[in-house]
């Protein structure tokens, strides 16, 4: 049936050149797989059709076969040269961003850190200050607001007459504390000394800065009062009793 | 040109990646590929760019021939015929869109190189018939093709092929026979 078709529509003429469509193609093959004359014809065709063309033959210039040649051996080595190059160069490419990504990603972290350690810094100091005006502010507390201390209020005489410090004695832990603030301000060459009296003999007990909101002195066994002088800056080694201020009685 | 014997050993080596065995067969095969090619090509500088072509193709694609299928001549002769026809094809666009008219003046005014004439046992053929072998072997028609060209129905066309190709067989064979008394009278 099939070898009929193939010879009579000269299918087998079309397949020699390659004109048949793929479908056709396949047909004669496998006809020409299952009949062994219609393979032999088909050589036979083949033949006389490469008997044909030799007998047509044009040699072709010599340079043709040099340029194949030529095409053959150098692209080949350039391929095989090309590929570990691509993939280098894509793997470099690869690093090159990812380190960019890195670096930039590194620079922000270390940018952050910084910030972070300056705000705590910061932090630590406010902490700090705060601590110690809490300490001073407790312990001044702690001077003052006990069952043990005794305040003395120091009037001002005619000399100051509006004026007014507040002394904290404690006779237990032999601390006194003056409170200076309702002192009037005096002149830079002059300052305030206080003195506490023992059997009639002024001792001294240390200057008092009127800048200064709570300042130690020192305490004076068996004094019978407090005195308050004004004397030049640095204080004296004797009290100007005509400068006396203010005193109070212990 | 005949063949040597080791073209079966060559066309193995070449489908096992052997290049001088590529070059050896274009040695072998260059002249009647050319042949084809030029004929259909009708421009030299075009038919050797097709013909370097072709045999780049069969040294990429040797894995793909079956000698079971056919003979190497009749692969390569596809091969060559096929990339003759689309080199052509482009060459065409590129004139088109240039200028046609340069194109059809050309061709119908040159004329007809050495190279398109015929040689050897074909020309013992009647003249349709050589016409027929010609157009469809050597210019690179198809079948369809051939057929308008020659005016005749494409039944009648089959036929002077078929005939065509029953008298070379004829010829071929008293060649032959030729040969063989030549041979047996020097023995």
């Amino acid at each position: 049936m099939e070898k009929d078709k193939i010879l009579d529509e000269g299918l087998l003429e079309q397949y020699l050149i390659g004109e048949l469509s793929e479908e056709d193609a396949l047909m004669v093959e496998s006809a020409l797989q299952k009949d062994i004359e219609l393979k032999q014809h088909f050589l036979q065709m083949q033949d006389d059709f490469e008997k044909m063309g030799f007998e047509n033959a044009v040699t072709p210039p010599f340079q043709v076969k040099y340029e194949l040649q030529k095409r053959l051996e150098t692209p080949l080595a350039k391929k095989t040269n090309r590929m570990p190059l691509l993939v280098a160069a894509s793997l470099a490419l690869v690093f090159m961003l990812s380190t960019v990504w890195l670096y930039t990603k590194w620079q922000n972290t270390e940018k952050n850190l910084e910030s972070l350690q300056i705000t705590t810094a910061d932090l630590q100091n406010r902490l700090d200050n705060l601590e110690q005006s809490y300490l001073l502010t407790s312990n001044r507390l702690e001077t003052i607001n006990n069952p043990n201390v005794i305040p003395l209020i120091l009037y001002g005489n005619d000399i100051a007459p509006n004026s007014k410090a507040v002394a904290y004695v404690n006779h237990t832990t032999k601390l006194v504390v003056v409170n200076p603030q309702g002192l009037p301000k005096l002149p830079a060459n002059k300052t305030y000394q206080m003195w506490s009296d023992v059997d009639g003999e002024m001792i001294n007990m240390g200057i008092v800065p009127t800048d200064e909101e709570l300042v130690t002195l020192k305490y004076i066994d068996r004094a019978e009062s407090l005195n308050i002088t004004i004397e030049p800056a640095g204080g004296n080694d004797h009290p100007t009793v005509e400068q006396l201020v203010s005193y109070v009685l212990l | 040109m005949k063949k040597p014997h080791s073209d079966q050993k060559l066309i193995l080596n070449l489908s096992n990646g052997d290049k001088n065995a590529l070059y050896l067969l274009y040695d072998n095969y260059s002249g009647a590929l050319y042949g084809v090619v030029l004929r259909i090509c009708r421009n030299e500088t075009l038919a050797q760019d097709v013909l370097q072509e072709t045999f780049v193709k069969i040294w990429k694609n040797s894995s793909s021939y079956d000698p079971e299928k056919g003979k190497f001549y009749t692969w390569a002769y596809r091969i060559a015929r096929n990339t003759a026809l689309n080199a052509l094809r482009k060459t065409d666009n590129l004139i088109q869109n240039e200028d046609l008219s340069v194109y059809t003046n050309k061709t119908s005014a040159e004329p007809e190189p050495d190279y398109i004439q015929l040689n050897g046992s074909i020309n013992t053929l009647e003249p349709h018939h050589q016409t027929a072998i010609d157009l469809v072997y050597f210019k690179g028609y198809t079948h369809q093709e051939a057929h308008e060209e020659m005016g005749v129905p494409l039944g009648t066309f089959k036929s002077y092929i078929k005939q065509a190709l029953k008298q070379l067989r004829k010829t071929y064979t008293k060649q032959l026979v030729w040969v063989y008394f030549i041979f047996e009278m020097i023995a």
